[in-house]
């Protein structure tokens, strides 16, 4: 039987209809009215540091302690760290970090930092817990911190925030390819839905190129965190910040291929946030070296 | 499966390597690297074998040797990206690094990742962290995996590639790639999240841009596909569902009976596109800024196409 179904393709990038192709066929909405549900302005934060990391790529853990504290203070408004992580957790929260497991991982030291940071600020060490795995991690949390490792990826395009809970669907592998459209879905599953209290991005060492597997080639000293509440603005800018480095390493055009369907569809199709720049108030702190912005 | 006849050191400085290595197969390799199987299974793999090299001083050095069905399958892996410093692990490559011939090189190097074409084998040799001895380490894996192997040529359609056409547009050979799945072309060349070219194991395909730059620097590129399918029906079949998925505004205006076709071209959203059936080959040329130049880059390669036909008539 002939298959009648439309078949999305390169044209529908080119023609800028590829938000209202999936947004029909993934949920069925109707696309005017999804669109636009976010608008507003994101702020997202990044704080670099030169000396983030020394020349042989290990994390200086002071500088990068005094990063998070400056990321956390800048993007709360708080006069203190303590006062700024209460902003966004409750002391009696059981709290999950959620760093990227594989193919240029989350630092452990930056998961170490946001953990001193916690305790420090009076979360009991037994109520953090790393919640990375499959579907029963996040169901015992009931706050969610975000630490994904900013990469591209070859099945993905992109593979930072909003892909950072794919392993709570039990099946990554569903995602890939077109369907990466779909990993808003990863954010409004029932156990996970409403419980992101900050996306704090590891962007010390990041990855341009999509893999599959880790070709330090594409990896370059940014020595960054970017922060934000609204997931796919922080993805958003992390888009940005990759397509940038891999039109300036290569001297021209390089776009991600596959395209990263899942940072659009995240805004006009699941409403989880912006993935329109001029919707989102970027503040840099520190080095602006090499910001790609 | 193959049987391995690479021959690594036990030790290389102050690395030393387990007795065996981890042995991955289609069946585990998505254990092996999550997210990353469907590039190797995407060639026709037959299995890989991984040995860690560990130092007590030094970062680890890991090991990948991809058993490969054919050369070409092991090509096709390097192909995917060309970057990298070209180097020499054996006498015989020597004429293959100067990256100012017509060959393609079979090893390439850059911070700490070693990548190489060697017979029905590609290897990813890599240092965690490259320090001069590390490099010369990796360097030394790199010549005992090479050792005994042969260079084989490049898969026949690369050859048809023509370099330069009407002395103006030019073959980028160094985004050159062979493949024989969707998702590696999407990788390379988004085209669609289906298989709309009914690409499998069984077909051979190369794609790569022909650029020109005019008198103002502005860079013009055209992207050309060349598949080779298993026989004139199958790529017939290939070329209608295409058609069907991607031109379904068009009348298709050729008929499915036939083997060889005139060229069609067929404006799109930038620029055009024009594709050509030539007995089991199909040639598509995108985002061609005009009728003419799609024409030039597709009749010129066809032509070297039938040429080549004719030698293996003979």
């Amino acid at each position: 039987m002939k298959d009648e179904k439309k078949k999305l393709t390169r044209r529908d990038f080119i023609r800028g209809t590829v938000g209202a192709t999936l947004g029909a066929s993934l949920v069925g909405l109707n696309w005017s009215k999804a669109k636009g549900a976010t608008a507003g302005s994101s702020l997202v934060t990044i704080v670099r540091d030169k000396n983030a990391m020394d020349a042989a790529k290990n994390v200086n853990t002071d500088v990068l302690k005094n990063m998070l504290d400056q990321t956390l203070i800048k993007f709360t408004g708080k006069n203190s760290v303590k006062d700024a992580w209460l902003s966004l957790v409750k002391p009696s929260d059981k709290i999950g970090l959620v760093p990227t497991p594989h193919l240029n991982p989350t630092h452990d030291e930056v998961v170490n930092a946001v953990k001193s940071s916690l305790i420090d600020s009076g979360i009991p060490e037994e109520n953090i817990t790393n919640a990375q795995g499959g579907p029963e991690k996040p169901k015992t949390c009931t706050a969610l911190i975000a630490l994904p490792a900013l990469k591209a990826h070859w099945l993905t395009g992109l593979g930072t925030v909003m892909k950072i809970y794919v392993l709570y669907t039990g099946n990554a592998r569903q995602y890939h390819e077109q369907n990466n459209s779909k990993l808003g879905e990863t954010w409004i599953l029932p156990h996970v839905k409403g419980k992101t209290k900050l996306v704090l991005v590891d962007a010390l060492y990041p990855l341009c190129d999509k893999g599959p597997q880790p070709d330090p080639r594409y990896k370059w000293a940014y020595n960054g965190l970017i922060a934000g509440t609204d997931p796919v603005a922080v993805d958003t800018v992390c888009l940005k910040i990759i397509m940038n480095k891999r039109e300036a390493m290569r001297g021209e055009p390089w776009p991600l291929s596959p395209p990263p369907l899942c940072v659009e569809a995240a805004d006009k199709v699941y409403g989880l946030g912006t993935s329109q720049m001029e919707n989102i108030k970027i503040e840099h702190y520190g080095w602006d070296e090499g910001l790609l912005l | 499966m193959k049987t391995s006849s690479i021959r690594l050191p036990k030790t290389i400085g102050s690395w030393t390597r387990p007795d065996s290595p981890q042995i991955v197969t289609s069946t585990n390799i998505f254990d092996y690297m999550d997210g990353a199987g469907e590039l190797y299974t995407g060639y026709r793999f037959d299995h890989l074998e991984v040995y860690e090299y560990t130092s007590d001083t030094q970062d680890d050095i890991l090991v990948e040797l991809y058993f490969m069905e054919t050369s070409d399958d092991a090509f096709g892996l390097l192909s995917l990206d060309w970057g990298g410093e070209p180097v020499a692990l054996s006498p015989s490559q020597e004429n293959s690094t100067t990256g100012s011939n017509d060959q393609f090189n079979r090893a390439l190097y850059g911070q700490g990742l070693l990548r190489i074409w060697s017979d029905e084998l590609y290897a990813r040799v890599m240092a965690y962290r490259e320090t001069p001895e590390a490099k010369e380490a990796v360097l030394t894996i790199g010549r005992a995996i090479t050792a005994d192997q042969k260079n084989l040529p490049e898969p026949e359609i690369m050859e048809i590639l023509t370099a330069v056409i009407d002395s103006e547009w030019t073959l980028r050979k160094d985004r050159s790639s062979f493949f024989r799945s969707y998702l590696v072309l999407n990788s390379i060349y988004y085209l669609s999240p289906q298989n709309i070219l009914d690409l499998d194991l069984s077909v051979e395909a190369v794609t790569a841009p022909y650029e020109k730059t005019n008198e103002s620097g502005d860079r013009k590129r055209i992207q050309f596909l060349l598949v080779k399918y298993i026989d004139p029906e199958s790529a017939q079949q290939a070329l209608s569902h295409f058609h069907d998925a991607f031109l379904p505004e068009y009348k298709k205006g050729f008929r499915v009976d036939s083997a060889t076709q005139e060229t069609r071209v067929f404006e799109v959203e930038n620029g055009w596109l024009e594709y050509r059936l030539h007995n089991s080959h199909v040639a598509i040329a995108f985002d061609s800024p005009d009728q003419e130049s799609a024409r030039k880059i597709i009749h010129k390669n066809i032509l070297n196409l039938k040429e080549k036909e004719k030698i293996h008539e003979r």
